[in-house]
């Protein structure tokens, strides 16, 4: 058991990040269990409890009697050096065990950012970073989350990854490892995994050899193995309303990122952003009915005490029964003072509507998504969404009151031209304009922001060059030069980082050597912009010989191997490039929630069908 | 006309544990409310755009120090019987924060902050010098008329002459490694000391001997008029 003096604890900043004990947080005795299981993600408290992932999978493997599962997140740094300085290991928030006295180590790979503090975290913990180098008795290093749908610049860290929904999968993951145990840990280590991969969703990527051809463009990855698949498809829950579901999550001292109760409504999303992973990642759309989330609703707020709600989703206006829902929950919570929020409004006044009634009378800002800043470019990349449909939802609002809205948008999305980037200034101009022509006075903020767009695998733009670092900053000093009324803020990100992260997105494994040595560089927090340091990562390209370029600013070939191809979500590769070409014509592809099938493949393949309460053949 | 809404005023004694030493006063009081609307009372909350919890606290504690008696008063909307209420608190609240007493208030009074006037604290700190020096450094505290202590926010400074807020003399116990400091505090309407601000006072004015970094700070009791604030009432 670790132990934390007075002097650690009073010399860093939030010191109750550390110090566990919250409501609802399962503490067993290690004697009793036969499966110790450490959840992480590879960020501050804060971050890494707001996940939703990780609060259903504490939950779900804390309800087996034979297992504890444990959170651990990653000490800032100046928690980070008073460990280092004392000699403490990285310790769970449960136990206070050291993190290498557990059978799993599992991290939520939420972005790529994370990935340097992925091998802070295992350092920290007294484990050897590479998979290869780690003895008998250390815990087997798990990676899940959306990640994994190219976990391949990190596959020689982990000892394998889940593929999908983890609610799925680890119950089978955990059976096999107690068997395993049980029976007196046959062929060791390396027995185990081959266990593992032999489970549906399981990816052991020390069973398979990338190989690169003479150009050095990667080639293949080949099994080693008979119990190596070659493609290992997404696990998911077909019935999600049946489904284990979080009931009572820890309740946290501190604020955290989302410091409410999360009432997710479905899995998936089939709107067809082309640019979005998400939106193949998770699919098919899977519905809660009503009298389920009603119950959860009740649950949760009981055994939290929360005051404020979140229903929450991919696109949570899209929910078949979100009014009846709605109403139902402000009827049965108007007494408790129960506060309602919506997080993904979509373009139109159905959603002011319902943000009104949420809101009641409180007008903070709201937040649409465009994405881009003209009909042309909204069209490519299949954003459902006019400019008078914009126009309309805005309206509503400033009419409803409201008086800050944030715009979100990319630049550096295929086909882009200047003129698209300077129709995000002329859009940003027609809402600050309507607010005047509405209130017949000045006085709205408007906030723009602009992130710098990042190709994703499984994605149509999975071919697509990711724009250079000169291009984006030419692209955001246009759109400042054209932003010139006073009620727009303009915030854009750092290319830097997202360049890094398109390099990590579409990259191999070759990219292990240069993550390790930016992490021995210093390299950690690499999300934060207060802690990212682009000069570790130069270094640490130009030490292994690696071309940044090669994997993000280079045109695909279709017929070119991809090394993610093996983690798939179920999807079609035909399916992406008709969608790539109907990008390429600005033409237009409809939801399946609701509609026709558009032939993405996931269903079929997967053996599973949408869920919607509106669907004509549910 | 605003209605005039009928509410049921409570008065709670509460710990504040080893546990949630590193708790901040704000997030203290915030696992209060969540713990009081977990446990279903019938709580009142305040008119407006954002209602809250009608909950006050006697007096912050700060963080790194836990207490054996904090206390705060609590609207309920119907007139539950103190023990039900009790009851149903105790089962809600979390590991550190136990429930002492709760009594139903008869009128209305002013608030607590106000009645508390004096706060009694003990510090538990490593010795890292001879207990000789020690006693010494304490007698020439208690013997100073005055002693100011600079006070230094992020946002501003600020000179406080620290002896007027001490209600009696620093009492000092020696037992071995470490030494016990028991120290009473005036709390006024114009402003207080904290017992870590009369600590780092002692160690780096007067050459007390002990490890500041490792002290235990603990708040044992919380009076108003040489009473507990749970008598006040009668």
């Amino acid at each position: 058991m670790i132990e934390l003096t007075p002097d650690l604890l009073g010399a860093v900043t939030k010191p109750a990040r550390y110090t566990g004990g919250e409501w609802n947080a399962v503490h067993k005795d290690a004697a009793t269990v036969a499966c110790r299981f450490a959840l992480s993600m590879p960020d501050v408290y804060e971050v890494g409890m707001s996940n939703l992932g990780l609060k259903i999978l504490y939950e779900v493997l804390n309800r087996r009697a034979d297992t504890a599962a444990e959170r651990v997140y990653a000490p800032w740094p100046d928690m980070e050096k008073a460990m280092r300085e004392k000699g403490l290991p990285l310790y769970s928030l449960e136990s206070f065990s050291a993190i290498g006295d557990f059978d799993f180590l599992g991290f939520s790979l939420q972005y790529e950012m994370c990935y340097t503090n992925v091998l802070n975290m295992l350092d920290l913990a007294g484990l050897p970073v590479w998979s290869a180098a780690r003895g008998e008795d250390a815990p087997f290093i798990v990676g899940g989350g959306p990640c994994v749908y190219n976990v391949e610049p990190v596959a020689d860290f982990f000892d394998l990854f889940v593929i999908g929904e983890g609610e799925a999968v680890l119950g089978e993951l955990v059976d096999a490892f107690i068997a395993w145990k049980n029976e007196g840990r046959p062929g060791g280590r390396q027995g185990f995994l081959l266990r593992a991969a032999a489970l549906e969703g399981i990816y052991v990527p020390s069973l398979y050899e990338p190989r690169y051809d003479e150009a050095g463009r990667f080639k293949s990855l080949t099994p080693l193995h008979p119990a190596a698949r070659p493609v290992i498809y997404k696990r998911l829950l077909a019935d999600f309303d049946d489904a284990p579901a979080m009931t009572a999550p820890v309740v946290p001292y501190i604020g955290i990122v989302h410091d409410r109760i999360m009432l997710e409504l479905f899995r998936g999303c089939s709107r067809g952003c082309r640019f979005c992973q998400a939106g193949i990642a998770y699919r098919p759309v899977r519905e809660r009915s009503l009298p389920r989330l009603l119950e959860l609703a009740r649950q949760m707020a009981a055994a939290t005490g929360y005051d404020e709600m979140s229903l929450t989703s991919l696109s949570s206006a899209d929910y078949s029964c979100l009014e009846p829902l709605v109403d139902t929950l402000m009827a049965d919570f108007a007494a408790a003072r129960m506060s309602f929020s919506l997080p993904s409004l979509r373009v139109d006044s159905f959603s002011i509507e319902l943000a009104d009634k949420l809101q009641q009378i409180r007008k903070s800002g709201l937040t649409f998504a465009p994405e881009a800043g003209t009909q042309r470019l909204r069209d490519v990349i299949n954003k459902g969404v006019t400019e008078a449909d914009l126009m309309a939802a805005v309206g509503a609002a400033f009419r409803r009151g409201w008086k800050a809205v944030k715009l979100y948008f990319m630049m550096g999305l295929p086909t882009e031209t200047d003129e698209d980037i300077i129709g995000i200034a002329d859009l940003a101009k027609k809402v600050v304009d309507l607010y005047t022509e509405i209130k017949g006075k000045r006085g709205v903020k408007v906030t723009v922001s602009v992130s710098c767009f990042v190709p994703k695998p499984y994605t149509p733009f999975q071919w697509f060059p990711q724009n250079t670092l000169a291009e984006f900053d030419r692209k955001q000093r246009l759109l400042k030069e054209h932003i010139r009324d006073r009620a727009i803020q303009y915030n854009y990100h750092d290319a830097r980082v997202s360049r890094l992260e398109g390099v990590m997105a579409r990259g191999d494994r070759r990219l292990a050597a240069v993550l390790y040595e930016a992490w021995r560089a210093g390299a950690k927090f690499d999300g934060w912009s207060d802690q990212f340091r682009e000069e570790y990562w130069l270094s640490a390209f130009e030490k292994c010989g690696v071309d940044p370029a090669v994997y993000n600013e280079r045109t695909r070939d279709f017929d070119e191997p991809l090394p993610w191809s093996h983690t798939s979500p179920g999807v079609e590769t035909g399916f992406l490039r008709r969608e790539w070409d109907k990008a390429m014509a600005a033409s237009l592809t409809a939801d399946c929630r609701r509609g026709d099938c558009t032939g993405c493949g996931v269903c079929q393949r997967l053996g599973v069908r949408v869920v919607d309460g509106r669907r004509q053949d549910g | 006309m605003a209605e005039m809404k009928l509410s049921f005023l409570y008065r709670a004694a509460v710990t504040k544990g080893e546990e949630l030493r590193y708790i901040s006063h704000l997030d203290y009081a915030g696992a209060i409310q969540r713990a009081i609307r977990r446990a279903g009372l019938p709580a009142a909350y305040s008119e407006g755009f954002n209602p809250h919890l009608k909950i006050s606290f006697a007096s912050a504690l700060a963080v790194g120090v836990t207490s054996d008696i904090e206390y705060f008063d609590l609207e309920l909307a119907e007139p539950l019987p103190p023990l039900t209420v009790a009851k149903r608190l105790k089962a809600t609240l979390p590991p550190g924060i136990n429930l002492l007493e709760l009594r139903q208030l008869r009128k209305r009074k002013g608030t607590l902050m106000a009645e508390a006037d004096e706060a009694g604290y003990t510090v538990d700190i490593p010795l890292t010098g001879p207990a000789e020096a020690a006693r010494a450094a304490v007698a020439a505290f208690n013997a100073a008329p005055e002693c100011v202590f600079h006070r230094a926010t992020p946002k501003k400074t600020r000179d406080i002459e620290v002896k007027q807020y001490m209600a009696e003399a620093i009492a000092l116990e020696t037992g071995g490694e470490t030494a016990r400091l028991t120290m009473r505090i005036r709390i006024t309407p114009t402003g207080s000391i904290k017992p870590g601000e009369v600590l780092s006072l002692l160690v780096d004015r007067y050459g007390f001997p002990g490890d500041e970094r490792n002290a235990g700070l603990c708040r044992r009791a919380l009076t108003g008029q040489g009473k507990s604030l749970l008598e006040l009432d009668d």
